[in-house]
């Protein structure tokens, strides 16, 4: 009976991907996509993910988590298997998965499909199971940590080095998305400026007046945050209010560094704490609400199965889709990421072994999913909307007109009328160009939510759905910064031991600058980047996560090595190939490609002729010049660490290989779990 | 209007719900700490609700991240 059922759901997932495959045609229903996912999601935990468990991890069931052995009531608590996976969930996916798929949507839907699926089976679920599994058997180790025992002290500071530098790439990349998002719309920024005074006021709430009534405070913040979100379009459409929420872009990034500053030296319990409790609400709830309304609605997918801009002359970011969709994709496919949530909070709560499988994989399953939905939401626009809202101004054009001139010479069809309409029916003056996928995304879940629910709040759902993406992408601004800055001052005080303590202000106050600093800089950068700066510090940011990927799959490889699992290393080594195939390539085209708007090098000789003849002022040539070297500089160092810790890792197989270097591991010993079966 | 074992069944499973919701949250559940400081450290001096709060943002908001991208 069981075999019957496994026949059928492979069955269905096969002939959906075939359908996906051989349609040709003006549209397809987003049932298919969803049914090809959900399947191969399927198949893969039942058969690949146990295969894993049983057999690569050897998973025992009687071992005690260090949950149970460690238990204190704070950090380490055996949390059920359910609980724990939403947990898990909420702190694996963000703005990530539904950024990329969006942008990628340039290649067409077929090619991010793929990859997000495949992606995931085969590599980013087995890197979180993989990393979740080794981290619970040394008792909640990080990431860098293990590098560091089983790898090497070097390796150790280079994958902190990476960690940081990613970062500061992340955070400034996501922080670009909000600041496109939010420039020239009143009632955006409304909006998400009184998420502030509401979190003030619930860490007031939860702290000072009723101390650890969380979840009362939360319920009044969330209904203040929608009486914001309703009252965001009376200040957009009041003339006296509205001006003081228009703002351009640079004001606006302003604003979002100086908030990083403050939120990270604050005390958590005031600004930090609160909005991530607002924002994992509103994250858990939009998600199941965006399910539902896919799965009810079922909308036609109008973008082609691929476009033409395969070839790397896409407008929204340039390159092949060999490498650069692979690239653009990060979250939802493989994330490296998801290696330090899978090394920090959650291996101290797994209540036994057992859990792993669905917490590890599954867990990643889900984000997968996640980004399944963001591509089918970019997906039921109208292509020509779709390249309308995501290009850069100046590729489209400066003008309505304009842009629907340039998108008809790519062959799709958008009227100026079209986008006018389109854009008053989501309350904005304007949806051209508006870069950064959060947007399109937006426009692609108040059509869904309208077709389920009516059309008549369109503009309230578009509101809702940058609302939330900007929630928690501001959370994830102030707790990076914050990780950042305890990064930074571990680092730091190797060479001063003062700045090393995290409890000495000035040192905190210094490393947050850096840190905030570090990012602002690059977050400045895309922002005054003519082209609109995604195209720059997108594919920078996937490179960087992908490689964070390749130094966790790399652990994870060695891990395996010296636990005696040398023949089943393909497990992690496949991924780690081709992540490492992908990244280097990317990060070679990146740097030495002779397309200005690819590489950097040549867009650095292509601006400085610019300012021989006279096309570009020197101040603003110069500056251009040092930020494309400034990202040479970033590529080679992410693409150098990488190699580092894969060769000093490859030393260590070879030496267990030939038996000269002791397959021995650091795992916490065997203790019997004393809950019951 | 309720018989007093029914609202008793129907209290018990709205704590589990919401202790369930808040460790979901990543949220403090002192109740649960109380329990947890009786059954493994009986006879020591219990932190307030105050205090535990405090040291459970400093446990919770530490040195690695709570959230990915």
């Amino acid at each position: 009976m069981q075999t019957i059922g496994w026949i059928l759901v492979s069955v269905v997932g096969a002939v959906s991907w075939g359908v996906l495959a051989l349609h040709r045609g003006e549209t397809i229903n987003a049932a298919w996509l969803v049914l090809a996912a959900v399947g191969t999601y399927l198949v893969g935990y039942r058969f690949y993910a146990r295969f894993l468990a049983t057999r690569v991890l050897e998973i025992d069931p009687t071992r005690a988590t260090p949950a149970e052995r460690l238990s204190n009531g704070r950090d380490f608590v055996p949390t059920t298997r359910g609980v724990l996976f939403g947990h898990h969930f909420a702190a694996i996916a963000g703005a990530g998965p539904l950024v990329g798929p969006v942008l990628a949507a340039q290649f067409g839907y077929l090619p991010g499909m793929l990859w997000i699926v495949f992606g995931v089976v085969l590599g980013g679920a087995v890197q979180d199971f993989v990393i979740l599994f080794a981290s619970m058997r040394r008792d909640g180790k990080s990431l860098g940590q293990m590098a560091k025992e089983e790898i090497g002290p070097v390796t150790g500071v280079a994958a902190m080095v990476a960690i940081l530098a990613i970062m500061i790439i992340l955070l400034a990349v996501l922080a670009l998305v909000v600041v496109n998002a939010l420039r020239d719309s009143p009632w955006g920024l409304f909006t998400i400026a009184s998420t502030v005074p509401i979190a003030l006021l619930m860490g007031w709430w939860m702290k000072v007046w009723r101390p650890g009534r969380t979840l009362e405070a939360t319920s009044v913040g969330i209904v203040l945050l929608m009486v914001s979100l309703v009252g965001g379009r009376l200040v957009a459409e009041s003339p006296v209010l509205a001006p003081y929420f228009t703002m351009n872009a640079g004001t606006i990034a302003w604003l979002i560094i100086g908030y990083g500053f403050v939120a990270s030296v604050l005390p958590v319990w005031m600004l930090l704490c609160p909005r991530d409790y607002l924002s994992t609400f509103m994250k858990i709830g939009t998600i199941t609400l965006l399910a539902v309304g896919i799965l009810v609605a079922l909308p036609p997918i109008k973008l082609p199965a691929v476009t033409q801009f395969i070839d790397g002359t896409g407008p929204i970011f340039a390159g092949k889709l060999f490498p650069f969709a692979f690239i653009t994709i990060a979250c939802g496919a493989i994330s490296g990421f998801h290696a330090l949530v899978a090394s920090g909070t959650t291996p101290k709560m797994l209540r036994r072994e057992g859990d792993a499988p669905l917490i590890g994989y599954g867990g990643m399953l889900m984000e997968s999913f996640v980004a399944v939905m963001a591509l089918c939401a970019a997906a039921v626009l109208d292509p020509g909307v779709y390249f309308a809202i995501n290009a850069p101004l100046a590729t489209l054009g400066g003008s309505l007109d304009a842009a629907a001139e340039t998108i008809r010479g790519w062959g799709f069809v958008v009227t100026p009328a079209q986008m006018q309409s389109l854009a008053a029916s989501v309350g904005e003056s304007t949806l051209l160009a508006r870069t950064g996928g959060a947007p399109s995304l937006a426009v692609g879940m108040a059509q869904i939510f309208a077709g389920v629910f009516g059309a008549h709040l369109t503009a309230l759902w578009y509101h809702f759905a940058i609302m939330f993406e900007a929630l928690f992408i501001l959370t994830t601004v102030d707790t990076g910064t914050r990780v950042g800055r305890f990064m930074f001052q571990e680092l730091a005080g190797h060479l001063w031991e003062p700045m090393g303590r995290t409890s000495w202000y000035p040192s905190t106050v210094l490393a947050s600058g850096a840190v905030v600093a570090g990012w602002g800089w690059f977050l400045l950068q895309g922002v005054h980047d003519p082209l609109g700066g995604i195209n720059t510090l997108w594919p920078l940011f996937g490179i960087s996560n992908q490689l964070l990927a390749a130094i966790a799959l790399a652990v994870g490889t060695t891990v395996l090595m010296r636990s005696g699992k040398a023949r089943y290393a393909w497990v992690t080594l496949l991924p780690l190939a081709w992540l490492l195939v992908v990244t280097l390539t990317a990060g070679w085209q990146k740097i030495f490609a002779a397309d200005p708007r690819l590489g950097f090098l040549a867009h650095a000789a292509a601006t400085g002729a610019q300012v021989a003849s006279g096309g570009v002022d020197p101040a603003t040539g110069a500056r251009l010049i040092f930020n494309d070297r400034l990202n040479v500089a970033v590529a080679a160092l992410f693409m150098a660490v990488v190699v580092l810790v894969v060769i000093s890792s490859a030393r260590v197989w070879l030496g267990i290989l030939r038996g000269t270097t002791p397959a021995t591991t650091r795992e916490a010993p065997r203790v019997a779990t004393s809950y019951a079966r | 209007m309720w018989r007093p074992a029914m609202r008793a069944e129907v209290g018990g499973w709205l704590q589990r719900a919401l202790r369930a919701i808040r460790r979901m949250a990543g949220m403090p559940d002192y109740a649960a700490y109380l329990e947890h400081r009786r059954r493994h450290h009986p006879g020591t001096a219990m932190p307030s609700e105050r205090e535990y709060y405090a040291e459970y943002l400093t446990a919770r908001y530490g040195d690695s991240p709570t959230r990915c991208c």
